[in-house]
């Protein structure tokens, strides 16, 4: 089975909206990939004019979360420009369940969100351009702000394409199961794979661990 | 529709039946999304529960939408042909600027968008090389993709903004979006313009023919002037300054700076059509209401006229905008009428030349803690301090309020005023406070000590000085002249429209006069130190000459005021007790 692979455009975020424009994106990859019975849930996200949809399981909601949190604090520590995270979504061919097993998995779709962190200098302005500074900020942050909410539609639109056009990978839904597993990982900027870094955060899906090819 | 007669029985009837249910589904999710009235309901239950209260027809692809609103299984009744397209007009029902002879404004039909679902059968069946038992589920997983990407796209699009906008309370009657539904598109449909934008979902293969959908949609609403139109639903003011019931003592800033900065909070999603200068304007305050009691002398500086925007033909607003001086009724926001009495170019009060106010005045500096009005003022008026026509009462009521000795003018108070100013942006405090901060008062006599500045266009008088002057201009130069207390009371602007004034001012002059009793004893002293500090040498037979006319001039002006308090209770009571006499 062929892995697919998926670069989604590029994103100028601020730090502060790290995370909206993540679970925006994360929840909506996996709103596709959750085949299980499920109850969608929209989300309107507070900085930017966009809704996105959930596929309404708290455990995914709260996973993501978790790897949302790690991910900003990873930035502090790693204040690099472009960051990149990976979501990949597999089958565990082996017929014993394993947590930490590799070996047994087997990829079959890989996503790449690529951010580029913008770290606000904070340089203090002189008082008599503190008026004019502030207005051109402010200026500057809503029209970047502007096209970030255009971009984010566009990585919207590009899952969805995607989505669409590449359908014959996805391994077929088994009973009990409401989404595929899939794992979250960080590498670092100068690692095109798995670097240091690395952390893994396993999901399994409510039901039998194994799938039926 | 004759399905491949190869496959197994079971698997044409679930071919079918996906293919069936394909379309009430893909016309529940775009409809649910566009008209409020079609929502499932059901929808947000309890989702611990998953599907255990989910109808049959509702898990159909995996996705619980809710209860089917019956107008959607009346919708797709008349869809018995699988074959047949099925083509949702979303269409925008909007105001035209064409009015018609009538004079009602028209409206127009838009459509939005359009969603087309067909079911595709090809001429020539392609040989199937699939495993026949494991395609039904293929195929129902494809669909079920499809069907989730067109639910996420349903949300991207710009309609999906507009329907929730116009789906809340506070929007326009004007728009409304209304959907149509056939299996073709006819000629009586709005015509589907250049401008569209089109998306179309890939074909999921369902042997013999493939499921499509695709949608046409128009990528920019903003001609439609939605905005304008629509209030968008109530946030949370972070930069709320408080009403004046809370705090009738704190002034706001102008208009359009706080209108800038409410809207400001809407602008800040990106996105979102901005917000008009009307659509801003009018969006109401929580104090406007209720506040439109006339000014007291003691509330004349309660901002509470400055925002009463419904009362605009009030006439007690006496508060001036920063920039219209001409003392126009009425504004061009319509957010308030104030009275405009402003004149930033006139000048400071000046204290009478007579040597008795000379002793007044000095007599109530040595006050400075007598402040019975409010410290600051929202008139504007400046004087020319080189003017030796004084104002009496002004002067006296100006140093009374601003609490301030000659010596002490330039004090911390001014400076408090110009804190306070400039934090509320006291546009309608045109008479800033100059550089020096203080009133100026011009005495006759030492016109070196005159020339401290005492401006003090923050002037404390609750009515408008600017009508006044003539009129106290008249009086104090009557006092100059006959220096008698009988032509006070003609010299008085009775009969004017600054009779209020007049009588404010007055009111200020018995407020700081000295008590009638004590007039001997502090009249000496005062006029000893008077006389003292005007700098002129004092010998002996001086002293006693001036003692003698000091006590003459005292008692001439213990005359005026008896007279000046008569008239003064006589006003009281025709002013309906606005004014209060100590």
């Amino acid at each position: 089975m062929n892995c697919e692979v998926c670069h989604l455009k590029e994103l100028e975020v601020e730090s502060f909206e790290i995370r909206e424009v993540l679970r925006c994106i994360l929840h909506t990859i996996i709103f596709h990939r959750a085949l299980g019975l499920i109850r969608p849930k929209d989300i309107d996200l507070e900085l930017f004019d966009i809704t996105y949809v959930q596929c309404g399981e708290i455990e995914v909601e709260k996973k993501i979360d978790e790897t949302i949190e790690h991910f900003i604090s990873w930035i502090e520590k790693h204040p690099n420009k472009k960051s990149q995270i990976s979501l990949s979504f597999y089958e565990v061919k082996s017929k014993q369940p394993s947590w930490f097993n590799n070996k047994q998995r087997s990829y079959w779709e890989q996503w790449y969100v690529n951010l580029n962190v913008l770290h606000q200098t904070k340089s203090p302005s002189h008082h008599s351009k503190l008026v004019m500074d502030t207005g051109e900020a402010s200026e500057e942050r809503n029209s970047r702000r502007t096209m970030l909410e255009q971009s984010l539609q566009e990585v919207l639109f590009q899952i969805i394409k995607f989505v669409n056009e590449k359908k014959d990978h996805v391994p077929p839904i088994n009973d009990g199961v409401i989404y595929c597993p899939f794992e979250i990982t960080m590498p670092s900027s100068s690692d095109s794979t798995f670097g240091r870094d690395i952390w893994k955060r396993m999901l399994h899906s409510g039901g039998h661990p194994s799938m039926l090819s | 529709m004759d399905f491949p007669e190869n496959l197994p029985s079971p698997d044409i009837g679930r071919l079918e039946q996906i293919v069936s249910h394909f379309f009430p589904k893909a016309l529940h999710i775009v409809l649910d999304s566009r008209i409020p009235s079609l929502q499932s309901r059901g929808r947000t239950r309890d989702r611990s529960s998953g599907g255990l209260n989910v109808k049959k027809s509702d898990k159909w692809f995996n996705l619980i939408m809710g209860d089917r609103p019956a107008a959607l299984d009346k919708l797709h009744s008349w869809h018995r042909n699988i074959l047949d397209s099925m083509i949702i007009d979303i269409i925008l029902i909007h105001p035209t600027d064409d009015d018609d002879d009538h004079g009602n404004v028209r409206s127009a039909e838009t459509v939005i968008e359009r969603w087309v679902v067909q079911y595709e059968n090809p001429l020539i069946m392609s040989p199937q090389t699939s495993d026949p038992s494991t395609r039904y589920q293929k195929v129902y997983k494809k669909a079920i993709i499809l069907l989730r990407s067109l639910y996420a796209q349903t949300r991207l699009l710009p309609a999906y903004r507009v329907s929730r906008q116009l789906s809340s309370s506070l929007a326009s009657s004007r728009y409304e979006m209304v959907y149509k539904v056939s299996s073709f598109s006819d000629v009586f449909s709005p015509p589907v313009t250049e401008t569209m934008k089109e998306f179309r979902f890939s074909p999921v293969e369902v042997p013999p023919g493939r499921l499509c959908a695709s949608v046409t949609y128009r990528s920019d609403l903003s001609d439609f002037n939605l905005g304008a139109h629509i209030t968008l639903p109530p946030r949370i003011i972070t930069d709320y300054v408080g009403s004046p019931a809370t705090d009738p003592m704190r002034f706001f800033p102008s208009p359009g700076q706080s209108f800038e900065a409410t809207s400001f909070h809407f602008q800040g999603r990106a996105g979102r059509p901005p917000l008009t200068t009307s659509s801003a304007s009018e969006r109401p305050h929580s104090w406007t209401s209720g506040f439109h009691r006339p000014p007291t002398p003691n509330q004349s500086f309660s901002p509470d006229f400055h925002w009463s925007r419904t009362d605009g033909g009030d006439s007690h607003h006496q508060l001036s905008p920063p920039f219209s001086p001409s003392g126009s009724p009425s504004t061009p926001r319509g957010s308030y009428s104030p009275r405009i009495n402003v004149r930033p170019g006139t000048a400071p009060v000046t204290i009478p030349s007579s040597a008795t106010f000379n002793r007044y005045v000095s007599s109530n500096f040595s006050e400075p803690s007598r402040n019975p009005l409010p410290p600051f003022s929202p008139k504007s008026t400046r004087r020319s301090p080189s003017s030796q026509d004084s104002l009496p009462g002004i002067a006296l009521y100006k140093s009374s309020r601003s609490g301030e000795s000659p010596s002490g003018l330039i004090n911390h108070y001014p400076g408090h005023k110009l804190t306070k100013d400039s934090k509320y942006d006291s546009g309608r405090f045109s008479g800033l406070l100059s550089s020096s901060g203080s009133p100026r008062f011009g005495f006759s006599r030492s016109p070196s000590r005159l020339s401290s500045d005492l401006e003090d266009p923050d002037c404390s008088c609750p009515f408008d000085f600017d009508d006044v002057d003539e009129s106290v201009l008249q009086y104090s130069q009557s006092l100059d002249r006959r220096k008698t207390s009988s032509s006070i009371s003609q010299s008085l602007p009775i009969g004017r429209k600054s009779q209020d004034a007049a009588v404010g001012v007055l009111v200020q002059m018995l407020k700081t006069a000295p008590p009638l009793r004590q007039d001997s004893s502090t009249y000496m002293a005062s006029s000893m130190s008077g006389v003292q500090r005007e700098g002129s040498s004092v010998s002996g037979a001086e002293s006693e000459f001036s003692m003698a006319r000091s006590t003459s001039d005292a008692l001439e002006e213990l005359r005026n005021y008896k007279q000046l308090k008569d008239l003064l209770l006589s006003k009281s009571k025709s002013v309906g007790g606005a004014t209060r006499v100590h």
